[in-house]
Protein backbone atom coordinates (compact mmCIF):
# COMPACT_ATOMS: atom_id res chain seq x y z
CA UNK A 1 0.00 0.00 0.00
CA UNK A 2 1.47 3.29 -0.99
CA UNK A 3 1.43 6.22 1.78
CA UNK A 4 1.47 10.06 0.49
CA UNK A 5 5.16 10.94 1.08
CA UNK A 6 5.47 13.29 4.84
CA UNK A 7 7.02 16.00 4.89
CA UNK A 8 9.88 15.83 7.67
CA UNK A 9 8.96 17.97 10.11
CA UNK A 10 11.81 21.06 11.00
CA UNK A 11 14.46 19.61 13.56
CA UNK A 12 14.55 21.59 16.78
CA UNK A 13 17.51 23.32 18.07
CA UNK A 14 18.38 24.70 21.25
CA UNK A 15 16.16 27.95 22.70
CA UNK A 16 19.88 29.27 23.67
CA UNK A 17 20.78 31.15 27.20
CA UNK A 18 19.12 34.25 25.52
CA UNK A 19 15.48 33.26 25.08
CA UNK A 20 14.09 35.90 27.38
CA UNK A 21 14.15 38.33 24.76
CA UNK A 22 11.41 36.26 22.60
CA UNK A 23 10.06 34.32 24.74
CA UNK A 24 9.72 36.52 28.32
CA UNK A 25 11.34 39.74 26.72
CA UNK A 26 10.26 42.12 29.78
CA UNK A 27 12.91 40.20 32.24
CA UNK A 28 15.31 41.65 29.61
CA UNK A 29 14.16 45.35 29.72
CA UNK A 30 12.27 45.12 26.20
CA UNK A 31 8.39 46.21 27.16
CA UNK A 32 7.17 46.55 23.31
CA UNK A 33 4.65 43.83 23.38
CA UNK A 34 0.91 43.91 24.58
CA UNK A 35 1.51 41.12 26.83
CA UNK A 36 3.59 38.62 27.86
CA UNK A 37 2.75 34.91 27.05
CA UNK A 38 1.68 32.18 30.08
CA UNK A 39 1.74 34.71 32.79
CA UNK A 40 -0.97 32.89 34.74
CA UNK A 41 -2.61 29.60 33.68
CA UNK A 42 -5.89 30.54 34.85
CA UNK A 43 -7.90 33.76 35.27
CA UNK A 44 -8.89 34.67 38.91
CA UNK A 45 -7.52 31.60 40.76
CA UNK A 46 -9.40 32.28 44.24
CA UNK A 47 -7.22 31.85 47.15
CA UNK A 48 -8.93 28.85 48.73
CA UNK A 49 -7.93 26.55 45.06
CA UNK A 50 -4.23 28.34 44.14
CA UNK A 51 -1.86 25.75 44.81
CA UNK A 52 2.38 26.79 44.94
CA UNK A 53 4.58 24.99 43.02
CA UNK A 54 8.62 25.57 42.91
CA UNK A 55 11.74 24.03 42.22
CA UNK A 56 14.65 23.88 40.95
CA UNK A 57 16.52 21.82 37.62
CA UNK A 58 19.64 20.32 37.80
CA UNK A 59 21.91 19.65 35.43
CA UNK A 60 24.67 16.37 35.42
CA UNK A 61 26.68 18.54 38.10
CA UNK A 62 24.21 19.17 40.24
CA UNK A 63 23.81 23.07 39.48
CA UNK A 64 20.86 24.77 38.86
CA UNK A 65 19.82 26.06 35.39
CA UNK A 66 19.72 29.43 35.54
CA UNK A 67 18.76 29.89 31.94
CA UNK A 68 15.99 27.59 31.65
CA UNK A 69 12.13 28.08 30.47
CA UNK A 70 9.41 26.11 31.66
CA UNK A 71 5.69 25.58 30.05
CA UNK A 72 3.32 24.18 32.05
CA UNK A 73 0.20 22.65 30.76
CA UNK A 74 -2.73 21.12 32.61
CA UNK A 75 -6.56 20.56 32.33
CA UNK A 76 -9.24 22.55 34.98
CA UNK A 77 -10.66 20.84 37.65
CA UNK A 78 -12.87 18.76 35.71
CA UNK A 79 -10.40 17.28 33.59
CA UNK A 80 -10.79 19.39 30.43
CA UNK A 81 -8.52 20.70 28.34
CA UNK A 82 -9.01 24.22 26.90
CA UNK A 83 -7.10 26.16 24.32
CA UNK A 84 -7.89 29.78 26.41
CA UNK A 85 -7.04 28.17 29.67
CA UNK A 86 -4.02 26.46 31.44
CA UNK A 87 -1.00 27.38 30.19
CA UNK A 88 2.08 29.04 31.69
CA UNK A 89 5.34 30.19 31.05
CA UNK A 90 7.64 30.52 33.49
CA UNK A 91 11.59 31.15 33.83
CA UNK A 92 13.85 29.30 36.36
CA UNK A 93 15.70 32.73 38.27
CA UNK A 94 18.53 34.43 36.20
CA UNK A 95 20.23 34.03 39.67
CA UNK A 96 19.16 30.98 41.81
CA UNK A 97 17.70 28.73 38.87
CA UNK A 98 14.36 28.71 41.12
CA UNK A 99 11.07 28.13 39.59
CA UNK A 100 7.46 29.53 40.76
CA UNK A 101 4.18 28.42 39.75
CA UNK A 102 0.47 29.59 41.10
CA UNK A 103 -1.95 27.42 39.41
CA UNK A 104 -4.79 24.66 40.45
CA UNK A 105 -4.65 21.63 40.82
CA UNK A 106 -5.67 19.71 37.84
CA UNK A 107 -8.52 17.40 37.90
CA UNK A 108 -8.74 13.84 36.45
CA UNK A 109 -8.99 13.32 32.33
CA UNK A 110 -11.32 11.12 31.32
CA UNK A 111 -9.36 8.45 29.13
CA UNK A 112 -11.03 7.73 25.89
CA UNK A 113 -12.60 4.09 27.24
CA UNK A 114 -13.97 6.14 30.28
CA UNK A 115 -11.20 5.73 32.58
CA UNK A 116 -10.44 8.31 34.80
CA UNK A 117 -6.53 9.37 34.44
CA UNK A 118 -4.36 10.37 37.35
CA UNK A 119 -4.08 14.09 37.54
CA UNK A 120 -0.92 16.04 36.28
CA UNK A 121 0.96 19.14 35.09
CA UNK A 122 3.09 18.69 31.87
CA UNK A 123 5.90 20.61 31.92
CA UNK A 124 7.91 21.16 28.96
CA UNK A 125 11.69 22.56 29.47
CA UNK A 126 13.95 23.92 27.21
CA UNK A 127 17.51 25.88 27.89
CA UNK A 128 21.03 26.13 26.51
CA UNK A 129 22.58 22.92 25.87
CA UNK A 130 19.00 21.48 25.29
CA UNK A 131 18.85 20.11 21.54
CA UNK A 132 14.98 19.30 22.07
CA UNK A 133 12.73 20.15 24.76
CA UNK A 134 12.42 17.56 27.58
CA UNK A 135 9.09 16.62 28.85
CA UNK A 136 7.78 15.29 32.01
CA UNK A 137 5.41 15.29 33.98
CA UNK A 138 4.44 16.57 37.74
CA UNK A 139 1.84 13.85 39.11
CA UNK A 140 0.01 14.43 42.94
CA UNK A 141 0.21 11.36 44.42
CA UNK A 142 2.13 7.73 43.50
CA UNK A 143 -0.69 5.77 44.45
CA UNK A 144 -2.66 7.79 41.87
CA UNK A 145 -0.05 7.15 39.45
CA UNK A 146 0.36 3.53 39.42
CA UNK A 147 -3.06 3.17 38.48
CA UNK A 148 -2.72 5.44 35.42
CA UNK A 149 -3.32 3.10 32.46
CA UNK A 150 -0.96 4.88 30.47
CA UNK A 151 1.93 4.00 32.49
CA UNK A 152 0.92 0.66 33.52
CA UNK A 153 3.47 -2.37 32.28
CA UNK A 154 6.46 -0.51 32.34
CA UNK A 155 9.30 -1.58 34.11
CA UNK A 156 10.86 1.82 35.35
CA UNK A 157 8.37 1.50 39.12
CA UNK A 158 11.88 2.76 41.08
CA UNK A 159 11.93 5.71 39.47
CA UNK A 160 8.35 6.72 39.47
CA UNK A 161 8.83 8.59 42.58
CA UNK A 162 10.69 11.49 40.42
CA UNK A 163 6.75 12.40 38.99
CA UNK A 164 6.13 13.07 42.84
CA UNK A 165 6.40 16.25 44.37
CA UNK A 166 7.50 16.56 47.51
CA UNK A 167 3.96 18.01 49.62
CA UNK A 168 4.68 20.66 52.37
CA UNK A 169 0.92 20.76 52.86
CA UNK A 170 -2.05 20.65 50.54
CA UNK A 171 -1.50 23.65 49.06
CA UNK A 172 2.26 24.29 48.88
CA UNK A 173 4.66 21.22 46.64
CA UNK A 174 8.04 21.48 45.59
CA UNK A 175 9.13 19.77 42.58
CA UNK A 176 12.77 19.56 41.72
CA UNK A 177 13.71 18.22 38.24
CA UNK A 178 16.98 16.56 37.66
CA UNK A 179 18.68 16.14 34.24
CA UNK A 180 20.98 13.03 35.70
CA UNK A 181 22.32 11.18 38.32
CA UNK A 182 20.53 8.71 41.35
CA UNK A 183 17.40 11.00 40.73
CA UNK A 184 17.17 11.20 37.38
CA UNK A 185 13.69 12.52 36.22
CA UNK A 186 11.60 10.76 33.77
CA UNK A 187 10.75 12.53 30.73
CA UNK A 188 8.77 11.43 28.17
CA UNK A 189 8.77 11.19 24.50
CA UNK A 190 5.76 10.91 22.41
CA UNK B 1 15.66 4.61 18.97
CA UNK B 2 16.41 8.09 17.45
CA UNK B 3 14.64 10.15 14.93
CA UNK B 4 17.38 10.88 13.02
CA UNK B 5 16.16 14.40 11.60
CA UNK B 6 15.84 15.47 14.82
CA UNK B 7 18.91 16.71 16.97
CA UNK B 8 20.59 14.11 19.34
CA UNK B 9 20.30 15.43 23.12
CA UNK B 10 23.56 14.52 24.00
CA UNK B 11 26.34 15.28 21.21
CA UNK B 12 29.75 15.63 22.78
CA UNK B 13 30.99 18.73 20.33
CA UNK B 14 28.37 20.70 21.93
CA UNK B 15 29.63 20.94 25.47
CA UNK B 16 27.03 22.09 27.70
CA UNK B 17 24.51 18.91 25.93
CA UNK B 18 26.75 16.74 28.13
CA UNK B 19 25.80 17.71 31.36
CA UNK B 20 21.99 19.19 30.47
CA UNK B 21 21.03 15.70 29.01
CA UNK B 22 18.84 12.85 30.33
CA UNK B 23 21.65 9.46 30.87
CA UNK B 24 18.55 7.34 31.02
CA UNK B 25 16.17 6.40 27.64
CA UNK B 26 13.30 8.95 27.75
CA UNK B 27 10.19 6.78 28.45
CA UNK B 28 7.89 6.39 24.72
CA UNK B 29 4.65 6.46 25.52
CA UNK B 30 0.98 7.35 23.08
CA UNK B 31 -0.33 11.17 22.68
CA UNK B 32 -3.35 11.90 25.24
CA UNK B 33 -5.28 14.77 25.57
CA UNK B 34 -2.49 16.47 27.20
CA UNK B 35 -0.80 16.43 23.95
CA UNK B 36 -3.21 16.71 21.72
CA UNK B 37 -4.40 20.29 22.82
CA UNK B 38 -2.82 23.59 23.40
CA UNK B 39 -3.40 26.83 23.79
CA UNK B 40 -4.20 28.88 20.94
CA UNK B 41 -3.25 32.34 20.64
CA UNK B 42 -5.58 35.23 18.61
CA UNK B 43 -4.30 38.32 16.51
CA UNK B 44 -5.63 40.37 20.19
CA UNK B 45 -2.14 39.94 21.42
CA UNK B 46 0.00 41.51 18.17
CA UNK B 47 0.22 44.94 17.77
CA UNK B 48 0.87 46.38 14.49
CA UNK B 49 4.58 46.03 14.22
CA UNK B 50 5.05 43.53 16.41
CA UNK B 51 6.70 41.73 13.32
CA UNK B 52 8.70 44.68 12.09
CA UNK B 53 11.91 44.21 13.85
CA UNK B 54 13.60 47.41 12.48
CA UNK B 55 10.60 49.74 13.94
CA UNK B 56 9.45 47.77 16.74
CA UNK B 57 12.21 49.26 18.92
CA UNK B 58 13.74 52.13 17.42
CA UNK B 59 13.33 55.97 18.38
CA UNK B 60 10.88 57.35 15.97
CA UNK B 61 12.53 58.21 12.54
CA UNK B 62 15.51 56.13 13.58
CA UNK B 63 16.91 52.84 12.40
CA UNK B 64 18.90 50.00 13.60
CA UNK B 65 22.39 49.31 11.88
CA UNK B 66 22.59 46.59 9.52
CA UNK B 67 21.48 44.86 6.63
CA UNK B 68 17.63 45.23 6.08
CA UNK B 69 15.88 41.68 5.04
CA UNK B 70 12.71 40.33 5.21
CA UNK B 71 12.17 36.64 6.40
CA UNK B 72 8.90 34.96 5.17
CA UNK B 73 7.04 31.00 4.33
CA UNK B 74 4.68 28.92 5.20
CA UNK B 75 4.24 26.71 8.17
CA UNK B 76 2.64 23.48 7.11
CA UNK B 77 2.39 20.02 9.23
CA UNK B 78 3.49 16.86 7.49
CA UNK B 79 0.88 16.26 4.79
CA UNK B 80 1.87 19.58 3.47
CA UNK B 81 -1.11 21.53 4.46
CA UNK B 82 -0.53 25.51 5.84
CA UNK B 83 -1.30 25.79 9.31
CA UNK B 84 -3.30 29.08 10.34
CA UNK B 85 -3.24 30.52 13.67
CA UNK B 86 0.53 29.17 14.03
CA UNK B 87 1.97 31.86 17.13
CA UNK B 88 5.85 32.42 15.79
CA UNK B 89 7.95 34.11 18.26
CA UNK B 90 11.68 35.24 17.27
CA UNK B 91 14.60 36.55 18.57
CA UNK B 92 18.22 37.64 17.36
CA UNK B 93 21.24 39.13 17.82
CA UNK B 94 22.18 42.34 16.58
CA UNK B 95 24.19 43.55 13.04
CA UNK B 96 27.24 42.96 15.63
CA UNK B 97 26.31 39.83 17.24
CA UNK B 98 25.06 41.44 20.38
CA UNK B 99 22.29 40.18 22.17
CA UNK B 100 19.80 42.43 24.35
CA UNK B 101 20.64 40.54 27.48
CA UNK B 102 22.47 40.99 30.60
CA UNK B 103 24.34 37.73 30.79
CA UNK B 104 25.35 38.62 27.18
CA UNK B 105 29.37 38.88 28.01
CA UNK B 106 30.45 40.05 24.57
CA UNK B 107 31.48 43.95 24.53
CA UNK B 108 30.43 44.52 21.44
CA UNK B 109 27.93 47.85 21.32
CA UNK B 110 24.12 47.48 21.90
CA UNK B 111 22.17 48.93 19.47
CA UNK B 112 19.91 51.72 20.59
CA UNK B 113 17.02 51.20 17.64
CA UNK B 114 17.12 47.43 17.98
CA UNK B 115 15.06 45.01 20.63
CA UNK B 116 16.19 42.20 18.65
CA UNK B 117 12.35 39.94 19.40
CA UNK B 118 9.09 39.61 16.94
CA UNK B 119 5.81 38.32 16.60
CA UNK B 120 3.67 37.00 14.40
CA UNK B 121 0.47 34.80 13.70
CA UNK B 122 0.27 32.86 10.96
CA UNK B 123 -3.06 34.25 8.27
CA UNK B 124 -5.40 32.14 7.07
CA UNK B 125 -2.89 30.44 4.23
CA UNK B 126 -0.61 29.61 6.86
CA UNK B 127 2.27 32.50 5.59
CA UNK B 128 4.37 34.55 7.77
CA UNK B 129 6.63 37.50 7.21
CA UNK B 130 9.06 39.12 9.32
CA UNK B 131 11.05 42.42 8.62
CA UNK B 132 14.56 42.89 10.61
CA UNK B 133 18.60 43.26 10.22
CA UNK B 134 20.70 40.53 9.31
CA UNK B 135 22.19 39.57 12.67
CA UNK B 136 25.82 39.25 12.81
CA UNK B 137 27.61 36.24 14.10
CA UNK B 138 29.53 35.71 17.30
CA UNK B 139 31.93 33.79 19.42
CA UNK B 140 30.74 31.77 22.32
CA UNK B 141 33.08 29.17 24.57
CA UNK B 142 32.61 25.56 23.46
CA UNK B 143 35.62 23.88 22.61
CA UNK B 144 37.96 26.51 23.06
CA UNK B 145 36.26 29.68 21.19
CA UNK B 146 34.05 28.94 18.87
CA UNK B 147 31.54 30.95 16.30
CA UNK B 148 27.74 31.01 16.04
CA UNK B 149 26.98 31.04 12.14
CA UNK B 150 24.37 34.19 11.93
CA UNK B 151 20.58 33.01 13.06
CA UNK B 152 17.45 33.66 14.29
CA UNK B 153 15.68 31.97 16.68
CA UNK B 154 11.95 31.10 16.13
CA UNK B 155 9.35 29.69 18.61
CA UNK B 156 5.90 28.01 17.42
CA UNK B 157 2.77 27.29 18.81
CA UNK B 158 0.84 24.87 16.51
CA UNK B 159 -2.47 23.52 17.82
CA UNK B 160 -1.73 21.25 20.16
CA UNK B 161 1.58 20.92 22.54
CA UNK B 162 3.09 17.95 20.05
CA UNK B 163 3.61 20.80 17.95
CA UNK B 164 5.47 23.16 20.17
CA UNK B 165 8.99 23.93 18.52
CA UNK B 166 11.91 25.56 18.93
CA UNK B 167 14.66 26.13 15.91
CA UNK B 168 16.60 28.33 14.41
CA UNK B 169 16.87 29.43 11.15
CA UNK B 170 20.52 29.88 9.31
CA UNK B 171 21.40 31.75 6.25
CA UNK B 172 22.10 29.94 2.84
CA UNK B 173 25.90 30.44 1.92
CA UNK B 174 26.91 30.59 5.74
CA UNK B 175 30.88 29.06 6.26
CA UNK B 176 30.05 28.64 9.75
CA UNK B 177 27.12 26.39 9.62
CA UNK B 178 28.83 23.40 8.17
CA UNK B 179 31.25 23.62 11.89
CA UNK B 180 28.39 24.18 14.13
CA UNK B 181 28.01 21.55 16.45
CA UNK B 182 24.11 22.45 17.48
CA UNK B 183 23.68 21.95 13.41
CA UNK B 184 25.48 18.76 13.52
CA UNK B 185 23.83 17.52 16.91
CA UNK B 186 21.39 16.29 13.82
CA UNK B 187 22.26 13.10 12.27
CA UNK B 188 20.95 13.26 8.88
CA UNK B 189 22.45 15.55 6.86
CA UNK B 190 19.51 16.09 4.78
CA UNK B 191 17.49 17.53 7.70
CA UNK B 192 20.06 19.92 8.55
CA UNK B 193 19.45 21.43 4.92
CA UNK B 194 15.89 22.18 6.39
CA UNK B 195 17.07 24.83 9.07
CA UNK B 196 18.64 26.87 6.22
CA UNK B 197 16.72 29.79 5.06
CA UNK B 198 17.24 30.40 1.24
CA UNK B 199 18.00 33.52 -0.27
CA UNK B 200 14.91 34.90 -2.14
CA UNK B 201 15.59 37.44 -4.72
CA UNK B 202 11.66 38.10 -5.50
CA UNK B 203 11.31 38.89 -2.15
CA UNK B 204 13.92 41.95 -2.33
CA UNK B 205 12.30 45.62 -2.33
CA UNK B 206 13.06 48.92 -3.77
CA UNK B 207 16.98 47.86 -3.84
CA UNK B 208 17.66 48.26 0.05
CA UNK B 209 15.77 45.13 1.57
CA UNK B 210 16.96 41.20 0.83
CA UNK B 211 14.17 38.40 1.23
CA UNK B 212 14.76 34.91 3.12
CA UNK B 213 12.28 32.55 2.77
CA UNK B 214 11.99 29.59 5.80
CA UNK B 215 9.28 27.25 5.23
CA UNK B 216 8.77 25.42 8.91
CA UNK B 217 6.87 21.82 8.95
CA UNK B 218 5.34 20.56 11.98
CA UNK B 219 5.08 17.18 13.53
CA UNK B 220 1.62 14.96 13.24
CA UNK B 221 0.19 13.53 15.81
CA UNK B 222 1.85 9.80 14.92
CA UNK B 223 4.88 8.85 16.43
CA UNK B 224 7.24 8.92 12.87
CA UNK B 225 10.52 7.03 12.35
CA UNK B 226 12.85 7.50 9.53
CA UNK B 227 15.31 5.21 9.68
CA UNK B 228 14.92 3.57 12.78
CA UNK B 229 11.18 1.58 13.91
CA UNK B 230 10.13 1.42 17.16
CA UNK B 231 11.17 -1.65 18.96
CA UNK B 232 7.49 -3.76 19.16
CA UNK B 233 6.18 -1.73 15.97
Amino acid sequence: MNEPKKLIDTPSQTAGPFLHIGCTPRITGINIFKSELGLIPFQDISDNEAINIKGKIYDGNNEPIIDAMIETWQCDVNGNYSSNQGFARIVTDLKTGEYQLKTIRPGNKINTDGSLSASYITFWIVARGMNRPLITRMYFLENDLKNDLVLNNIKIEDRLNTLIPYTEDKKNFIFNIYLQGKKETIFFEF
Amino acid sequence: MIKKHQPLRKFHDYKSSISRSPNKEPLWINSSSSEMSGPLFSEKIINKNDNDLTLNFSKIGEKPLGQEIFVHGFVKDENGNNLKNVLIEIWQANAGGKYRHQNDPSNIKLDENFGGCGRFITSSDGYYIFKTIEPGAYPYPNRGTEWRPRHIHFSLFGSMFLQRLITQMYFEGDPLIKSCPMVNSIPDINARKLLIGRLDLSKTENEKILGYRFDIVLRGKEQTFFENKREGL
